[in-house]
C-alpha cells in the first residue's frame, strides 16, 4: 500500500525526500523489531512458561485462570518490550508482570463477593455461641495443640474445616500467602480497614477452632 | 466488673489483633494478665498460632511443578501475532 506513495511523492516534492526515507527505514525497522521481539517472546515461553505456570496455579489453584493470567503476562510482555531494559533478567522481569497480574485477579475477585445476609449473620452467630452471656467460654477444655504440626491428618483436617467457612472469609485468610504482603497491605488491596480485617480473622479462627476439636481425635 | 480484667471472647480478639498490628502497651497488659489466669484462652492462643503456623506451611508447598500445555502455547503464540 505505501510503496506506490513512496515511489511517486519523492519525485513530485523533491525536498520531501528525506522525509520519506526515513519513513521507510522506520516501517522496515519496526517491522523488523516486532519480528524480533517476537522470537524473542516465543523462546521465553518456552523457557520460562512452565516455571510461570507452575507460579501462577500455585497462586490461584484453578487451571484456567493460571494459563490466563500466564497469557496475559507474555501478551504484555510483548507490547512493552521496548520498555524491557538488558538490565534486569528476562525471568525476573517476567515475574514481576505476573505478580502484578495475580494482584489485579484478586482485586477484581474481592469485589465479586455478595454475601446474603444468612451467610454473614449464621457464621457470625455461631462464633459467637461458643461464649456464654458473660462473653466467656462455654467449654473451656480446649484441646492441647500437640501432634498438631507436621502432621498429615491435621492438615486433612485444618483443609476441611478452612473449605467450611464462607467463601470471603477463607479468601481473607489466604490473602495474605497468595499476595506476599504484610496485613496493612493486604487491607489496602482488599479495600478493608484492618480493624475489620483482624475481627474477621478472630471469627474465623474461633470456628476453625471449633471444628478442629470436633474433629481431632486425640 | 473490673476494668483491667478482659472477657475471654474481647481477649481472643485481642490475640488475633496482635498478630496482625500488634497491640498496645495497655492491651498488651490486659491480655497477659488474663491469659496468666485463663487457661482456655491461653491453649486458645496456641492453638491460633499453630493454626496460623499449618496454614503458612499449607500455602507454601510449591513442590508440584505444572507444565504449561503445548495447546495453551501455541494459543499464547497466535495471540501474539494477531498483536
Amino acid at each position: 500500500m505505501f510503496s506506490g506513495l513512496i515511489f511517486i511523492r519523492p519525485f513530485l516534492f523533491r525536498k520531501g525526500l528525506l522525509v520519506y526515507s526515513i519513513f521507510i527505514i522506520n516501517v522496515f525497522n519496526t517491522q523488523w523489531m516486532t519480528n524480533k521481539s517476537k522470537i524473542v517472546i516465543s523462546n521465553w515461553l518456552n523457557e520460562y512458561g512452565d516455571e510461570l505456570y507452575s507460579w501462577a496455579f500455585y497462586k490461584t489453584s484453578n487451571k484456567e485462570i493460571a494459563e490466563d493470567l500466564v497469557q496475559e503476562t507474555f501478551i504484555s510482555a510483548f507490547s512493552n518490550y521496548d520498555k524491557f531494559q538488558e538490565k534486569s533478567a528476562p525471568k525476573t522481569w517476567l515475574h514481576s508482570i505476573l505478580k502484578n497480574k495475580i494482584i489485579d485477579h484478586y482485586r477484581k475477585k474481592s469485589k465479586e463477593f455478595t454475601i446474603s445476609f444468612e451467610e454473614y449473620y449464621n457464621p457470625v452467630k455461631e462464633s459467637n455461641s461458643l461464649f456464654n452471656e458473660n462473653n466467656r467460654w462455654f467449654d473451656d477444655s480446649g484441646i492441647s495443640t500437640q501432634n498438631w504440626l507436621d502432621n498429615p491428618e491435621f492438615n486433612t483436617i485444618l483443609s476441611k474445616c478452612k473449605n467450611k467457612l464462607p467463601k470471603n472469609w477463607q479468601f481473607i485468610i489466604q490473602a495474605k500467602y497468595f499476595l506476599d504482603k504484610d496485613s496493612k497491605q493486604i487491607c489496602q488491596e482488599l479495600e478493608i480497614s484492618t480493624s475489620n480485617y483482624w475481627q474477621i480473622m478472630h471469627r474465623a479462627k474461633l470456628l476453625l477452632k471449633k471444628c478442629i476439636e470436633i474433629n481431632w481425635v486425640k | 466488673m473490673n476494668k483491667m480484667m478482659l472477657s475471654c471472647k474481647k481477649a481472643t480478639e485481642l490475640v488475633e489483633k496482635n498478630s496482625v498490628i500488634g497491640l498496645s502497651w495497655n492491651e498488651n497488659m490486659q491480655l497477659k494478665m488474663h491469659t496468666m489466669m485463663c487457661s482456655a484462652c491461653k491453649k486458645y492462643e496456641s492453638q491460633s498460632k499453630i493454626i496460623d503456623l499449618v496454614l503458612e506451611k499449607l500455602n507454601s508447598d510449591k513442590s508440584i511443578k505444572q507444565r504449561l500445555s503445548e495447546e495453551s502455547k501455541a494459543k499464547i503464540i497466535a495471540e501474539i501475532e494477531k498483536e
